[in-house]
């Protein structure tokens, strides 16, 4: 076998060797000239033998026959060189012809039989013989046509539901990455809403303060301050806009504390207090404390009703994502004068220079 | 003979004529010798019933008179008692209330197209009326009237009951001709005959003399012979100015026949038919004869009383309905307290008194007050036209009929199972109605029936192979073939065929001639290759042989296999086998059924050998007809004496002078052979008998199923055809491994040829 391939690209080099001119783009591979080998030739001879012996099933015998038959039976055997076609010939028969009454060159017979002649002629004459429909089961009138029809309309619906299928595959995978991408979309907004939001709250806070005396004292405890407003700020509060992103982020950081508080604190029948004797060290501070963990008041609740159901933030999560995004947009440009699309703030109202509210105003 | 016998029949006449003047007394108007005033009698005593009848100007009323009368106008004798009963019921056939009409239409024109469903009465009736208007004994020539028939035993049943209708004996003035049955005399002058009896008359009696009215029914079959009937009958009646035409055609596509014959008149009787609801199932079948055996079910445990008929194809499919049938409907009786039902089978090769008891009626209820009885017939084709059967209300149509093919590409000429066409379907369902409104259940949907179904069936002659009726045509005077006016002429390959095998047999000459060869054999009423089997025999030393073989041949199977006895019945068999084949096995059975032991009691011996008797007889009766034939021609009749080694090799080679385009080739290895030159693969039919694996064989026929068989072989050897058929035998007309073996053998034959030259010319 391995062979083969190799003797095929020698000779076709030395094909290209010997004839400059030789269309390499059209080369022949030749057959290998090698002589076969006394056990190639003995497999062979086996093969062949083998084929010889080999009697067929009923139904490949069944098949063979009937593909000969239809061979016989599909080729005319009007042959010039046939006898029986040379007396027809002698007769005026020439292939192509039916057989049967003189059209028209009626000799001395009144006119009207031959009118007659050609009326009843009119049956399509024979030129082909009657062809021969062999039963092979006892399958009713029509059965073969039904199996057939079914058979047809079968492969057509397969057909139209892979096509249909292609389609759709190639549609939902659009529609997918859209939704996706729109998605994305409302996340960001949502981001860049509640963070404009939160600044234009601090601005209100710090003009708002601005005035206050003890404002230096309160400063360095002003994020703080702000974040446990925010913090402690009822849900309902919250604009139902990025309340989903404000929760979300919520309940995963509720989650990753209750793991920590699990995994450093929470007993066991094994370890009755598995938590590590510390060291009180007064010097740490409440970041420390933070930091490392000790803080209880880390696992107050965020929100205070988070189970509650929020027919609010439903409604609103049960919008189509473009809704939600356009409504963000929309928020974001009335509240903030800032364009998603553009990604800047505008200083007037009238937002001058942004080409309009779509994405595809923005290409 | 028959011209012989007719002048001696008219002398008798004259005799008798002048013994009844001599006993009537003296009226002037009787004496023949002074016939000559009274020119209208034409010799005619005015005693006789037909004296006041006048050649075709006879009235319906007339025609009563005589029927009504004494005496039987035919022989002169009263009529019986039976007679009277009959003509009661014959008074009552649709078609005797037209029979003025048919009178008028008959007397005006010389063809006359006529159309008369089943039950009509055409068959019996309008025969007699053509003889009581044509009156074709009083013809200066004594004429006759033909009625043709396209089957047998249509040609012998409807004679039976027309002879018995006219109070007649049968084979003296009303009688039958077929093939090997001559049942005529010199009286006879109403004769049915089938057509292909009618064609073999006409080949040596170009106008038919002997005729004065020719009636061919069943036109609708559209046989082979009716066919060609038409195109000899539509051209002989423009020479013939004094014959006339009846066709007689049972459906009503009959304008066909009227425009084929120049616009003749049309006169259509309706049949005594009740209407008939029709069902169709409302998706095809998986498997018709079930789908059969349960509607017949259904019906029998749901329908009112009532016959039923159904249609299958075959006689093996038929007996194994019946046999189902019968087992479910005692089943039915004892579970569910059905009425009795009594199942027949009806098929052509069941004995005639088999096919009687389909007449019977139907069984009785089991108790007084019971539910009622029925017959249910199963039946092939034969139900659907020929045979009329009362009490029939409900049929049964699976859609199929076994019928002839014949493709010229491979030469195959078989009966196979296809689907019947519209008018056929009709015809089937027409039989529901026949005592009163009926139902048919046609077991295919009504799309298949509109879609899948032809119109008409084709006729015939698209369906045969042409060698016999090219031979006829020929022997017809009819040379120009490709212009014969036929109403459907066939496809141009199955003319060649047949052109091509007469000459191969030397029939025709390159020229398309008739060859002495050929009009040899077109006297015998065989297949041409058959013929000159025959006629070739005596070469052989063989022509006793040759006879027995193609009488055996010529008629039904002889073996009998029951169902239940098969292994008996194969055992009985091989008694009679022949290591070289059927052909001398068929002989062994027929010389042994000629022995002492058999002759003593023929009828117990058949039995014993599972053999036909009725088979062999009228096999015996056939060899008998070649006989005279051969006589005739003056043919030896000679036989190699038995102790010869060559008796057998003398048979086989006598057969490839016939056969010879029918061999096949055993292919290398295998079981299988090849038709030479159409190269097909065949396998031997089961009940092939051969001692040997025969390397060359030539068959009788190829029968053509999903596989393909050959049927009766013999085996011979490839040097017998190179010597008997040289002309077909060329091997560079073969292909592959027939056309290596023939130029092996050929040159083996050459060198001894040379061999056998050589030590001549030494010497």
């Amino acid at each position: 076998m391995s062979r083969q391939p190799s003797s095929a690209i020698r000779a076709g080099e030395k094909k290209a060797d010997g004839a400059e001119e030789d269309d390499y783009m059209s080369m022949t591979i030749s057959e290998p000239q090698g002589k076969e080998t006394f056990t190639q030739r003995k497999l062979r001879k086996q093969r062949m033998a083998e084929a010889r012996a080999k009697v067929p099933s009923k139904a490949e015998r069944a098949a063979e026959d009937a593909a000969r038959r239809e061979a016989a039976l599909s080729s005319s055997i009007l042959d010039p060189s046939n006898k029986g076609y040379q007396m027809m010939a002698k007769l005026g028969f020439k292939t192509g012809d039916a057989l049967g009454k003189r059209a028209s060159t009626g000799n001395g017979m009144a006119t009207k039989p031959e009118t007659a002649a050609t009326a009843y002629n009119c049956i399509q004459p024979h030129r082909e013989p009657l062809s021969l429909v062999i039963k092979e089961d006892r399958g009713g009138i029509g059965l073969d046509n039904e199996k057939k029809r079914k058979f047809r309309d079968e492969a057509g619906e397969a057909a139209k539901r892979t096509k249909a299928e292609e389609v759709e595959y190639r549609d939902r995978m659009r529609l997918e990455r859209e939704e996706r991408r729109t998605e994305a979309h409302v996340h960001a907004a949502q981001k860049i809403t509640e963070g404009l939001d939160s600044s234009a709250e601090e601005q209100i806070d710090t003009t708002n303060t601005a005035g206050d005396p003890d404002l230096g004292a309160k400063l360095d405890t002003g994020v703080a301050a702000s974040r446990t407003r925010s913090n402690i700020k009822r849900t309902a509060k919250i604009n139902v806009l990025y309340r989903g992103l404000v929760r979300e982020r919520e309940q995963n950081e509720q989650l990753l504390l209750t793991r920590h508080a699990l995994e450093t604190s929470s007993p066991s029948s094994f370890f009755p207090n598995p938590k590590l004797p510390t060291y009180d060290d007064s010097i740490l501070d409440h970041e420390d404390e933070q930091a490392l963990g000790l803080g209880q008041n880390n696992l107050a609740p965020v929100e205070q009703e988070p189970d509650e159901d929020d027919l609010e933030l439903d409604e609103f999560n049960a919008l189509d994502p473009h809704e939600r995004l356009e409504k963000l947009v929309m928020y974001l440009r009335e509240e903030h004068r800032y364009c998603f699309w553009c990604k800047y703030q505008y200083e007037t109202e009238e937002m001058d220079g942004c080409p309009g509210v779509t994405e595809e105003e923005h290409d | 003979m028959t011209v012989r016998r007719l002048e001696a029949d008219d002398g008798f006449r004259a005799k008798r004529r002048k013994t009844d003047h001599d006993k009537a007394g003296v009226d002037p108007k009787d004496n023949p010798y002074l016939a000559h005033i009274y020119p209208e009698q034409n010799g005619i005593s005015r005693k006789q019933p037909f004296a006041k009848f006048v050649k075709h100007r006879t009235t319906a009323a007339l025609a009563k008179e005589v029927e009504d009368g004494k005496t039987n106008p035919l022989t002169g004798q009263p009529f019986s008692s039976t007679y009277y009963s009959i003509l009661k019921t014959r008074r009552d056939l649709p078609v005797h209330a037209q029979r003025d009409e048919f009178l008028r239409l008959y007397q005006k024109s010389q063809i006359l197209v006529f159309v008369g469903e089943t039950g009509s009465g055409k068959t019996t009736q309008i025969p007699q009326f053509v003889l009581y208007d044509d009156l074709p004994q009083t013809q200066t020539e004594r004429k006759m009237v033909a009625c043709t028939q396209p089957r047998r035993v249509a040609a012998m049943s409807v004679a039976q009951r027309v002879a018995a209708e006219m109070d007649v004996t049968l084979g003296e003035e009303v009688g039958y001709s077929i093939r090997f049955e001559d049942m005529t005399g010199p009286k006879t002058i109403l004769k049915y005959l089938t057509d292909g009896m009618l064609l073999r008359e006409a080949m040596n009696d170009h106008d038919l003399n002997r005729y004065s009215t020719i009636i061919l029914d069943e036109a609708h079959e559209r046989t082979l012979a009716t066919d060609v009937l038409m195109v000899m009958l539509k051209s002989l009646v423009q020479r013939r100015l004094d014959l006339k035409i009846i066709i007689m055609s049972a459906t009503l596509d009959a304008q066909k026949f009227q425009t084929y014959f120049n616009e003749a008149p049309l006169l259509a009787v309706p049949g005594r038919t009740h209407s008939v609801e029709i069902f169709y199932t409302p998706e095809p079948e998986q498997d018709y004869v079930e789908a059969a055996i349960r509607t017949v079910l259904q019906i029998h445990a749901t329908e009112p009383e009532g016959d039923v008929l159904v249609f299958l194809t075959g006689e093996e499919e038929i007996e194994d309905a019946v046999r189902k049938i019968s087992l479910e409907a005692d089943e039915m009786v004892r579970e569910v307290d059905a009425g009795p039902m009594k199942v027949y089978p009806l098929y052509g090769s069941l004995p005639p008194h088999m096919q009687q008891r389909i007449f019977e009626p139907a069984p009785p209820p089991r108790t007084p007050g019971g539910r009622p009885g029925r017959k249910c017939i199963v039946s092939t084709n034969i139900a659907e036209t020929s045979l009329t059967i009362d009490g029939i209300v409900y049929v049964v149509d699976p859609g199929f009929s076994k019928q002839k093919v014949y493709h010229p590409r491979i030469r195959v000429e078989s009966l196979l199972v296809s689907p019947i066409s519209k008018a056929s379907a009709q015809q089937r369902a027409g039989r529901a109605g026949r005592t009163r409104p009926g139902k048919c259940f046609r077991l295919y949907t009504e799309g298949a029936f509109r879609k899948e179904l032809v119109d008409q069936t084709y006729p015939e002659i698209l369906r045969s192979n042409l060698s016999s009726t090219v031979l006829e045509l020929k022997k017809l005077g009819i040379d120009d073939l490709v212009h014969l006016d036929l109403m459907e002429p066939p496809a141009p390959e199955t003319l060649m065929r047949a052109l091509e095998e007469l000459n191969y047999l030397a029939c025709l000459d390159d020229d398309g001639n008739l060859t002495t060869l050929g009009r040899l054999a077109s006297e015998f009423p065989l297949d041409p290759a058959l013929a000159v089997m025959l006629i070739s025999s005596p070469e052989f030393y063989c022509s006793n042989e040759m006879l027995s073989i193609i009488s055996l041949l010529s008629v039904p199977q002889i073996f009998v296999r029951p169902h239940s006895q098969r292994k008996r019945a194969d055992e009985m068999k091989n008694l009679f086998a022949h290591p070289d084949g059927d052909h001398l096995t068929l002989l062994n059975v027929y010389h042994a059924f000629k022995g002492p032991e058999a002759q003593a009691d023929p009828k117990k011996w058949c039995h014993d050998h599972f053999l036909s008797l009725r088979a062999l007889q009228s096999a015996d009766n056939v060899r008998q007809q070649l006989l005279r034939i051969m006589e005739r021609e003056e043919l030896v009749l000679i036989s190699t004496p038995f102790e010869d080694k060559k008796y057998y090799e003398n048979i086989r080679r006598a057969l490839v002078a016939g056969f010879f385009m029918q061999v096949a080739k055993k292919d290398q290895g295998k079981s299988m052979y090849t038709t030479v030159k159409d190269n097909q693969k065949v396998l031997l039919h089961p009940s092939t008998v051969l001692g040997y694996d025969a390397e060359w064989l030539l068959y009788n026929e190829f029968v053509l199923t999903t596989k393909h068989y050959i049927r009766t072989v013999t085996s011979i050897k490839p040097e017998w055809l190179l010597e008997i058929a040289p002309n077909y035998y060329d091997p560079e007309t073969f292909k592959d491994d027939v056309r290596s073996s023939l130029l092996r053998v050929a040159e083996k034959r050459a060198r001894k040829e040379k061999m056998r030259a050589e030590p001549v010319k030494k010497r």
